[in-house]
């Protein structure tokens, strides 16, 4: 019994989430080192991060201080996990693009500088605008900037988050439970710790509600106090990330109705759906109006996908594979793991439609729980949207901010089995498994099996540091090419944007894809790259150089995706002919500027 | 602000982390002053101006402080773009300072006297010694395992490769400067041939011996020919296999600078 105790208390549970955060760094290194394959270690580093903070949770005895605590513990040692998957770069896809802005931001000391891998990245330069401040006020690259900024905005969603539910639910011990449920979330580990726009909007909207929440409670003569901070951070969301601040619209505009329908006495927020409305029409219109050509396309193919998945035009997506437009084959999610994260949506279905139930019948004449509820009903439903290939990105990306309804829900699910039967400690143990099980299937269902772990980017060799072939090209572009513009596969490209300081574009828009990996030069290529001023291209024999999850690292022998593309697919530019400025085997520099006569 | 001790030491704490900022060249230095400058102060004196002095409890400041903080950051990038000399170290600093001076101000103005808010006398606080070890233990161990991803590792099994690049060696492009750069896992020697024209003749050629991750430069002056282009090739060779080649670059000097027109379609 003293033991458990002994396990149980806060520094010992601080010391554990240390060493499983140092096992999952030792997992990476490993990977980092080619190292036969540790994911084992991974596992078990994360199950230590957070198995103690979900059993102390469960428990009756923690103060609130105690509780939240416990939750920037789990908040913190997760986002490490993220931290020691990154070497000295970033290497998820979204970070080239915006740490790209931040850089011009520093470099040029003005917002809004083009960026070609993401052109509407530009005109929602909060997050940007943010990491220059401490970029030029520290010295610091944007990676460094970009960890500590979205750290803090990390701490302050999981705090924040702590205190709306608590406020909201009532109980402390249940916002704890709240918060360990929405680390459940498939974008939760990786995605939503990413240096990306999305990761301080995510948080700014929680705060926000979390300080309406709080001026809802407060004496009236003491609510005008927190409309300051709500005020700040629907603007701040606004020019933060479209989506959130369509969303933080959403939220006010469906409160608004409820307070009217509800005939609640309090004051109507309909001012405040007006503000982030307008605040979001307004920056559409004045600064974002490419915002509307970026998200119709996918809005418009996530809806036709469903129509065609469920008319059965289309095959339905199966889960845990990766897109079908993906050129290289990738590593497959192992049977367990598919088992484990099909598991932790049933726990999740199983502990928030008690939840459910006890809202609806206990607090349905509370406008902030219904729309907490009809969040995580709409969940089980964009759930549904993974099965339509076109659409599962929109239902995943739907579902962090639809999680937050979904955790709350699951409060009262964990609670009423919680309360219910004779031994608790059993229960709780039982809890604290399912809880395990919902974090593992979360981070299961949110990153692809083969890149948890890190790749190797930069590895010593005879004591001295290398470069990955792709890497190496951006170095030797930011050293000896200024501020040029390309034409590369996606990987390739990400790297040329930062580190390679170049304007560099890929993919579709305009098809470079293409472009690069043809065999022939078609008439319609050139013009192409005249007419977007490309003079330097990029050809690249990795056919997982489209990928940007895994084509940024060294290959090593009998991995997957490594099949190289056709010899011709690289030397095709030589027959026009045009100058080669970087040979290194699979990937040549061409300057189509570079030849012999007009 | 006389007598409101937490917005004395707010403003001037911005002051003297902005000075820091601004002045100190070391980057640890700086970031210890830039994060409560930039992620924490702002906030603090905006709730400040919002809040009674002991309203909230410090957890819940403290999270809106850095919640507001963020908020600022992002809206304040707007206001400085409007400016000429938009986003730079000085206007970030100085707009900072005013703002959270500012701040202090109107929240030392609002509570009014001091006395009305006199502080309750507070224990200190201090973890049990045990406690204590065990933080101090666990934040060793997160440092050990940031320390160990930052830094590259030997990957035995990760494939190398060599790079051999031109350039114009400057903008008058009589010269050109090539380079072979080495990421293979082995020291490796290496035979460069350049050629400029077609006459045999005019070929150079170097033998190097490359470490892992070194890289070596030539500088090689190209003669204007009177009628047209040089056309510059440099070719690599393993010295194992002198005959095969191994890499390849060309360029033809001076450069054209225009783009080719399409093929003709067949």
């Amino acid at each position: 019994m003293r033991i458990t105790k002994t396990l149980e208390s806060l520094p010992v549970i601080v010391l554990l989430a240390a060493v499983g955060l140092l096992l999952c760094s030792i997992a990476n290194a490993r990977s980092r080192a080619t190292i036969s394959p540790s994911q084992a270690l991974y596992w078990v580093g994360l199950l230590v991060i957070v198995t103690p903070v979900f059993f102390r949770l469960s428990s009756k005895a923690p103060s609130y201080r105690e509780r939240l605590g416990l939750v920037l513990i789990l908040g913190l040692a997760l986002y490490g996990v993220k931290v020691v998957h990154d070497s000295i770069f970033f290497t998820f896809p979204d970070e080239f693009v915006h740490a790209f802005n931040a850089e011009r931001i520093a470099e040029h000391h003005h917002l809004y500088y083009f960026n070609s891998a993401l052109p509407v990245t530009p005109r929602y330069p909060g997050l940007e605008g943010a990491t220059s401040a401490l970029m030029m006020l520290t010295g610091m690259s944007s990676y460094g900037a970009g960890i500590i900024l979205v750290g803090v905005a990390r701490l302050t969603f999981i705090a924040a988050l702590f205190f709306l539910f608590a406020r909201v639910s009532g109980s402390a011990r249940g916002a704890g439970l709240g918060v360990a449920l929405y680390a459940g979330s498939s974008n939760f580990l990786f995605w939503g710790a990413q240096f990306s726009y999305e990761s301080l909007a995510l948080p700014l909207l929680v705060v926000v509600l979390m300080a309406f929440v709080e001026g809802e409670a407060a004496p009236p003569e003491r609510r005008r106090a927190w409309l300051v901070p709500v005020v700040l951070g629907i603007l701040a969301t606004t020019i933060t990330h479209h989506v959130t601040s369509y969303a933080v619209s959403i939220i006010f505009i469906v409160l608004a109705i409820l307070y009217r329908v509800l005939k609640v006495k309090r004051p109507n927020p309909w001012p405040l759906a007006l503000l982030a409305t307008g605040a979001a029409l307004g920056w559409l219109l004045i600064a974002a109006r490419t915002t509307v050509g970026y998200l119709w396309p996918v809005l418009r193919e996530a809806i036709e996908g469903v129509f065609e998945t469920a008319a059965g035009e289309s095959a339905p997506r199966t889960l845990f594979h990766a897109s079908a437009n993906s050129a290289e084959a990738v590593g497959i999610t192992p049977t367990p793991a598919r088992a484990v994260a099909i598991l932790s949506v049933l726990l999740l279905a199983l502990v928030a439609f008690p939840g459910l139930l006890q809202l609806w019948r206990r607090r349905r004449r509370d406008p902030f729980v219904l729309l907490l509820g009809a969040a995580a009903v709409v969940f089980f439903g964009a759930l549904l949207l993974r099965f339509a290939p076109a659409a599962w990105e929109t239902g995943n990306r739907a579902g962090e901010f639809l999680f937050i309804g979904l955790a709350f829900a699951g409060i009262y699910g964990a609670a009423y089995f919680l309360r219910a039967g004779p031994n608790l400690e059993r229960r709780r143990l039982l809890l604290t498994a399912g809880l395990v099980v919902i974090f593992a299937g979360g981070a299961i269902s949110g990153w692809p099996w083969d890149v948890q772990l890190a790749r190797p980017l930069q590895v010593k060799a005879h004591g001295h540091e290398i470069d990955s072939e792709p890497l190496a090209l951006a170095e030797f572009a930011s050293r000896r090419i200024s501020g040029s513009r390309f034409a590369a596969p996606e990987a390739d490209a990400r790297l040329l944007l930062t580190p390679g300081h170049q304007v560099a574009f890929g993919g579709q828009g305009p098809d470079i894809e293409d472009i690069v990996n043809n065999k022939k030069i078609a008439p319609w290529q050139l013009p192409v790259l005249r007419k977007n001023h490309l003079p330097y291209v990029v050809a690249d024999r990795r056919r997982n150089s489209g990928d940007t999850l895994r084509g940024y690292y060294f290959p090593s022998p009998g991995q997957y995706g490594q099949e190289l593309r056709p010899k011709v697919v690289v030397h095709k530019f030589a027959r026009i002919p045009v100058g080669r400025v970087w040979d290194s085997g699979r990937i040549v520099l061409y300057d189509l500027k570079d030849r012999p006569r007009r | 602000m006389r007598g409101h001790r937490d917005l004395q030491r707010t403003s001037i704490g911005a002051v003297v982390c902005a000075i820091v900022a601004v002045l100190v060249p070391w980057e640890i230095v700086r970031v210890i002053a830039a994060v409560p400058l930039t992620l924490v102060l702002p906030g603090y004196a905006i709730a400040a101006i919002c809040f009674e002095p002991r309203e909230l409890a410090p957890p819940k400041l403290w999270t809106l402080s850095a919640g507001i903080s963020l908020m600022v950051l992002a809206l304040a990038a707007l206001l400085l773009n409007v400016f000429p000399f938009g986003l730079t170290t000085l206007s970030w600093a100085v707009l900072l300072v005013l703002v959270i001076v500012a701040c202090c101000r109107a929240a030392a103005l609002r509570r009014g006297r001091p006395g009305q808010h006199r502080r309750a006398a507070r224990r200190a606080w201090r973890p049990p010694p045990l406690a204590a070890g065990l933080v101090a233990v666990a934040a060793v161990i997160s440092i050990a395992a940031l320390v160990l991803a930052q830094r590259p590792l030997p990957a035995s099994n990760a494939v190398g490769f060599t790079a051999l690049w031109m350039l114009p060696a400057n903008s008058q492009e009589k010269a050109v400067v090539v380079g072979v750069l080495s990421s293979e896992q082995d020291p490796r020697d290496y035979t460069l041939e350049v050629t400029r024209g077609r006459k045999k003749g005019q070929a150079t050629t170097y033998r190097l011996s490359l470490a892992p991750g070194e890289e070596k430069t030539f500088e090689i002056p190209v003669p204007r020919r009177p009628g047209g282009r040089a056309h510059v090739v440099a070719s690599l060779y393993l010295a194992s296999q002198p005959r095969h080649l191994y890499r390849r670059v060309t360029t033809w000097l001076p450069r054209q600078k225009t783009f080719p027109l399409p093929p003709a379609a067949p």
